[in-house]
């Protein structure tokens, strides 16, 4: 799974998303991309479930860009235990997303694989999403 | 190549420039803030038609395009040289107007085309990546070119198309890096499905948290402290008998 190398600190706050994503909500690299609609955390698990989902259905006709990187720490309590004694221990990773972030993006297929491949990995995701193509492609 | 030059018209209003709630209250209005500069005269703050503004943005020459500005009874040369797009629907937001001077060279970005199918794609099996879609160029206003287009056909794995290789010509001056890539061949591995034993592997073998960095002073302070904390900790003890 994705997760950082090194870390200045183990455990982080949950934040606020408020506002929208005015950066990376644009196309970059691909000529496809997965645009999020709404605020919230994707896991590491759901961002690698999407890209596998991505890969095998374009086997090896295109390239994928993942714009995202779960780099915020999720911390759990164990099961059964009472509250208090301390914050829990890290349990996984999650990207902060705000909408109009461009989630992944990609390149080499015609528009109906991209289009197929985005909506299976938009499936693995638990926020609204929507294709964006690139200005002058038909 | 096609200059960009149109007989087009775009109507501006002036407003009074001022901070954000009242560029919100032009939006709202079902207009567009804009601002005009350039030419060595003043700023001014406008209010534009954003579907104007959008059927330039989306014609054939795009931001490239040089039209005549409408404002106060006086026509002025002008193009568009920067937008901003709302990230979720999609509406422009603000644009920025030059005064150009059809006499005087300018700078501009144009669009890389690429025409005809890679070999590299149809005989190899890669993938053809556009790594650059614009080229900078320094032209007269009148022989900016609609796109700039690069042959690909040629184009086979270990070879890369570079901005040296585009099409040059007497009135155009490249401004880009001539080294800096505009296409290739790629290729990508087809992802082989792990069997569960090796999944489990794997995971095993992956660490499960990030190495967290420490401070380089309080590493240097700890290994600084620690021999020094030991002896004075022998005379408090011969003390206390």
């Amino acid at each position: 799974m994705l997760m950082p190398k090194k870390v200045k600190y183990r455990k982080q706050q949950r934040g606020r998303m408020a506002g929208k994503a005015w950066r990376g909500s644009e196309l970059a690299f691909g000529d496809f991309g997965l645009k999020v609609l709404e605020p919230g955390w994707i896991t590491d698990r759901q961002i690698e479930a999407s890209r596998v989902a991505m890969t095998r259905f374009i086997k090896r006709g295109g390239k994928i860009w993942l714009r995202l990187f779960p780099d915020k720490p999720v911390t759990k309590k164990p099961a059964e235990t009472r509250m208090g004694k301390g914050k829990g221990a890290p349990d996984h990773w999650v990207a902060v997303v705000r909408p109009g972030k461009i989630l992944f993006e990609m390149e080499g297929v015609t528009p109906q694989d991209a289009a197929e491949a985005l909506r299976l990995a938009s499936h693995k995701l638990p926020l609204r999403t929507m294709l964006v193509k690139r200005e002058g492609l038909h | 190549m096609a200059t960009v030059t149109e007989s087009n018209v775009l109507e501006a209003q002036p407003r009074t420039p001022g901070n954000k709630n009242e560029a919100r209250r032009v939006r709202r209005g079902g207009k567009l803030p804009g601002v005009l500069y350039g030419a060595g005269k003043e700023a001014l703050s406008l209010t534009l038609d954003p579907r104007q503004v959008t059927r330039i943005l989306h014609s054939a020459t795009g931001h490239n395009t040089i039209f005549d500005l409408a404002l106060n009874g006086e026509r002025t040369k002008a193009m568009i040289v920067d937008w901003q797009y709302e990230p979720i629907k999609g509406a422009l937001l603000h644009i920025d107007l030059k005064r150009i001077a059809m006499d005087q060279k300018l700078k501009v970005n144009v669009p890389i085309m690429l025409k005809g199918e890679a070999a590299g794609v149809k005989q190899q099996g890669g993938i053809l990546e556009q790594v650059l879609r614009e080229v900078e160029v320094e032209c007269l206003p009148g022989d900016i070119p609609n796109s700039i287009d690069a042959d690909v056909s040629d184009l086979v794995f270990g070879k890369v198309l570079r901005v040296a290789d585009l099409p040059h010509s007497d009135k155009l001056k490249f401004l880009t890096d001539p080294d800096q890539t505009v296409a290739h061949i790629t290729t990508v591995k087809e992802e082989e499905v792990a069997t569960p034993e090796v999944a489990a592997a794997e995971a095993a073998a992956a660490p499960t948290e990030p190495e967290v960095i420490k401070k380089g002073k309080q590493e240097a302070e700890e290994e600084g402290a620690e021999p020094a904390s030991e002896k004075p900790e022998k005379p408090e003890k011969k003390e206390k008998k």
